[in-house]
C-alpha cells in the first residue's frame, strides 16, 4: 500500500481553471448564451451573489442542518478521507460542513450576525476564499452519506456540500471536469456528449452481435417503440467504452420474452446536476428522461446499473424537475429478479466459480433502497459469494462518487484516501468485485490499479449473462 | 423560562420560514417509519458504526444527559419540593448522577482541546457551553444539600448560573435539543420514504415485489 502523503494546503489552494469557460464563450455555446451554464467573471461581485444565492437555496431541512452540529467529531470516524489521514483534521466532515456553515452563520443565524467571532462566523472576503471552498466542497469530499448515517444529530453534511457546489457552479467556480461534462450534457442531452448517429450504430452493432452470438436473427434493440413494458435507459459510458453491458441486457430481456424499447432521446439515467449541486441541469435531464418514457408509453422506466444514474432517475430527478412520477422507475437489478423468480430465464451458478464480493454503491444503498436486492441475485449466480466488511448501508465510497473522476487535480489525494477502500477489497480474498455502478466501476479499476490488487471489476448483468441457461441447452452461451 | 421559550418559539418559527420540497416519487418504504427510526436513533446504540465503534462515547453520553435532566430538575425540587432532598439517599443520587456527568464534562473539555481534529471545528461557544455546563454541575453538587442555613452562597450560585443559562441556551450550542427533533425527523422522512432506514435486514423478499404504486 503507498504511503505517500498528498498536501493538503496544495489541494485546497488549486487555482480556478477557466481555460474551457473562456472556450465555451468563444464557441458561442447555446447552454451559454441561455444562461444555463454560468461562466466565472472575475469583475462580478461574487461573494455577494454567493450570499444571495445562500438565502435563496437554503431549505428547511438544510437549515437543521447547518444549526444541529455539536462539533462533537464523531463523523470523523466515518469517513473515508479522514480515517485515511488520521493526522489532517481538515478531512473532518464537520471542519467541511462548517466551511459553508460558517457563511450561513455570519449572514442568516442570530448568534453569527451578532457576535460572529464567539462561533467563528465568517463571511468570505474574495474570489480567493470561494475557490478555496471549490477545493474543499469538490475535491474533499465524495458525497457518500456514510457521515450523515452516522452523525447522532443527524446531520446531513453530504447535502450541505451539494448546495454548496451548487452555489458555486452558479458563479463558474467550478473545476473544469465538472464544467465540461455538464456542458456536453446541457448541450447534448447525455453526458459524454455522444452523437444520435453513434448512439443508434452502437445499438445496431450490439443487436448484430448478440443475434451471431445466440443465433437467433430475431433479437433486437427496439428504438422508440411504443407501448412497451418498459423503456430501458443507460449511462452513456456503456455506449462509449461498455457496449458489452448493453449486449448482455438485450440478450436477457430477450429471453425474458420482454417487450422493451429504448429512447432514441433521453435515454441518459446518468445526471450531472447532482454532482454539481446544479438542480437546473437535474430537472432538465430528468425531464428528458420521463417525457420520453411518456412519449413511448412504456409502463415502467428501467435504469441500468449506475449508481448515481439510479438516485437521479428513482429519486431526486421527480423533485428536481416538479414531476411526478406517473409510472414505476426501477433498477435493471429489479427487472431481473422479477425474471428469475417468474422462471423467465434460467441460471446456473456453477458458471461463476470464481470467488465474487460485492461493493455498494453509496448512492444506491445510503441514498437508494437496494441493499438485498443485488445480494439475492448474486447468490444465485455464483457459487462463492463474500461479503466485504462493512457492507450495505455501512459500505466505503469506491472513492470515484461524486462526479471526483472528472476532476483530474484532486486524484493524488483520491487514490490516497482510496487505501481503506483498497484494504477493504484485499480482507475479502475475493477475485472478483461486482457493483451496481458505472461509476464505481471505473472507481475501482483505478485503485486496483493503484494498489496493485489481483481483482476484476464486473457488474450484476455480466454475471447473470454468464450464468445464463440458454432454453434447451446445459450451458450458458458465454464467448 | 418565559424568556427561553419565546425565543424557542421564534426560533421554530425562523425554521418554517424556510421551504420544504414536496416529494414527487413513489415510496419504496414508509416515511413515517423512518422518521420514528430516525427519532429513536438516540436509544439505539447498535444502529450507528460510530457509536458500536466507541461504545464508552455513547456511555459518557447517557452520563452527562442524566446529569443535566438531575441537574435541571434540582433547580425545581429546591423551591418547590425541598422536602426530597431532606432525603439523604436521594441527595446523595442527586449528587452521584451530576458528580459523574461533571467528570464526563471534564473528560470532554480535554478531548475538545487535545483532539486535533475537534480543537480544529471548536468554537468559543463549544468550549464555553461546556465549561458553563461543567460550573453548572459543580454548583449543584454543593447546591443540592440544601442547607441554607450553612451558608446561601451554593444556592445563589447554582441558580445565578441557572438564570445565565437559560438567557444563554438558546443562542448556543447547548440549544442543540431544540433541533435535534427536526434533523432526525428531515432526514427519518427521506430515508424512510427511499427504504433506507429502518435498515433494512436479510431478507427474501426483495422491491421486486413491490408495485411502487
Amino acid at each position: 500500500m503507498s504511503d505517500d502523503k498528498v498536501d493538503t494546503s496544495k489541494v485546497v489552494n488549486l487555482p480556478l481553471e477557466t481555460k474551457t469557460q473562456k472556450k465555451a464563450k468563444e464557441d458561442q455555446l447555446r447552454c451559454v448564451a441561455q444562461g444555463q451554464l454560468k461562466l466565472y467573471d472575475p469583475k462580478a461581485n461574487n461573494v455577494q451573489k454567493f450570499i444571495d444565492l445562500l438565502s435563496q437555496r437554503i431549505n428547511r431541512s438544510i437549515v437543521s442542518s447547518m444549526v444541529a452540529c455539536v462539533h462533537c467529531g464523531m463523523c470523523a470516524d466515518s469517513c473515508h478521507y479522514a480515517l485515511a489521514r488520521p493526522s489532517d483534521p481538515t478531512m473532518t466532515p464537520a471542519y467541511k460542513a462548517d466551511q459553508i456553515r460558517r457563511i450561513f452563520k455570519r449572514h442568516m443565524d442570530w448568534t453569527g450576525r451578532l457576535i460572529p467571532w464567539w462561533v467563528e462566523a465568517h463571511s468570505p472576503a474574495n474570489d480567493e476564499e470561494l475557490n478555496r471552498l471549490k477545493n474543499i466542497v469538490f475535491g474533499t469530499c465524495s458525497q457518500c452519506r456514510r457521515c450523515t448515517l452516522n452523525c447522532p444529530m443527524g446531520v446531513d453534511t453530504a447535502t450541505l456540500i451539494r448546495m454548496t457546489r451548487g452555489i458555486l457552479t452558479e458563479l463558474g467556480i467550478v473545476p473544469e471536469g465538472v464544467f465540461n461534462v455538464s456542458r456536453d450534457q446541457w448541450e447534448t442531452g447525455n453526458q459524454m456528449a455522444v452523437k444520435e448517429e453513434d448512439y443508434l450504430e452502437t445499438l445496431e452493432w450490439m443487436k448484430e452481435e448478440v443475434q451471431e452470438e445466440l443465433g437467433i436473427p430475431e433479437v433486437d434493440i427496439p428504438v422508440d417503440k411504443k407501448d412497451c413494458d418498459f423503456m430501458y435507459t443507460i449511462n452513456p459510458r456503456e455506449i462509449k467504452f461498455d457496449p458489452r453491458s448493453i449486449a448482455n441486457a438485450a440478450k436477457i430481456f430477450h429471453i425474458a420474452g420482454e417487450s422493451w424499447t429504448m429512447p432514441k432521446w433521453g435515454w441518459d439515467q446518468t445526471n450531472f446536476g447532482l454532482y454539481s449541486g446544479d438542480d437546473k441541469l437535474g430537472a432538465y435531464v430528468a425531464r428528458n428522461l420521463y417525457e420520453a418514457a411518456q412519449d413511448l408509453r412504456a409502463k415502467r422506466i428501467v435504469i441500468s446499473e449506475c449508481g448515481h444514474g439510479y438516485r437521479s432517475t428513482r429519486w431526486e430527478g421527480y423533485n428536481w424537475a416538479d414531476y411526478d412520477q406517473k409510472i414505476p422507475t426501477e433498477s435493471v437489478v429489479i427487472t431481473l429478479i422479477r425474471y428469475i423468480k417468474e422462471g423467465r430465464i434460467k441460471v446456473d451458478p456453477s458458471l461463476n466459480p470464481e470467488p465474487v464480493t460485492f461493493h455498494d454503491s453509496c448512492n444506491i444503498a445510503r441514498s437508494g433502497d437496494l441493499v438485498e436486492e443485488p445480494r439475492w441475485i448474486l447468490k444465485r449466480v455464483c457459487s462463492d459469494f463474500r461479503e466485504m466488511h462493512p457492507n450495505r448501508t455501512e459500505n466505503f465510497c469506491c472513492t470515484g462518487g461524486s462526479g471526483l473522476l472528472s476532476m483530474a487535480e484532486y486524484r493524488p489525494l483520491r487514490l490516497e484516501v482510496a487505501r481503506i477502500k483498497a484494504e477493504q477489497l484485499k480482507a475479502t480474498g475475493a477475485k472478483i468485485v461486482c457493483t451496481i455502478c458505472h461509476n464505481c466501476v471505473d472507481g475501482l479499476n483505478d485503485l486496483i490499479r493503484h494498489y496493485r490488487l489481483e481483482m476484476k471489476v464486473v457488474q450484476v448483468l455480466d454475471l447473470v449473462a454468464n450464468a445464463l441457461i440458454l432454453p434447451g441447452k446445459k450451458h450458458s452461451f458465454r464467448k | 423560562m418565559s424568556f427561553l421559550g419565546i425565543v424557542y418559539l421564534f426560533r421554530i418559527i425562523w425554521l418554517f420560514k424556510f421551504t420544504y420540497r414536496k416529494e414527487r416519487t413513489y415510496p419504496a418504504g414508509s416515511a413515517k417509519t423512518g422518521v420514528i427510526y430516525s427519532m429513536m436513533n438516540v436509544a439505539m446504540p447498535w444502529a450507528m458504526e460510530s457509536v458500536r465503534k466507541k461504545p464508552g462515547f455513547y456511555i459518557q453520553f447517557l452520563i452527562f444527559h442524566i446529569g443535566i435532566a438531575a441537574a435541571i430538575s434540582s433547580t425545581f425540587i429546591i423551591p418547590y419540593w425541598p422536602g426530597l432532598f431532606k432525603i439523604k439517599a436521594v441527595v446523595i443520587l442527586f449528587q452521584l448522577s451530576i458528580g459523574a456527568a461533571l467528570i464526563v464534562g471534564l473528560l470532554r473539555l480535554i478531548r475538545r482541546i487535545s483532539n486535533p481534529g475537534v480543537r480544529l471545528i471548536s468554537t468559543l461557544d463549544d468550549y464555553a457551553s461546556l465549561i458553563l455546563m461543567i460550573l453548572f454541575f459543580a454548583a449543584g453538587i454543593i447546591a443540592i444539600p440544601n442547607r441554607y442555613e450553612m451558608g446561601e452562597w451554593p444556592l445563589i450560585i447554582f441558580f445565578a448560573i441557572t438564570a445565565f443559562l437559560l438567557i444563554y441556551v438558546p443562542f448556543s450550542k447547548i440549544g442543540h435539543y431544540l433541533y435535534y427533533p427536526f434533523t432526525r425527523y428531515f432526514l427519518g422522512k427521506t430515508m424512510g420514504h427511499r427504504g433506507i432506514l429502518p435498515r433494512k435486514k436479510s431478507k427474501t423478499t426483495t422491491g421486486a415485489d413491490s408495485s411502487q404504486a
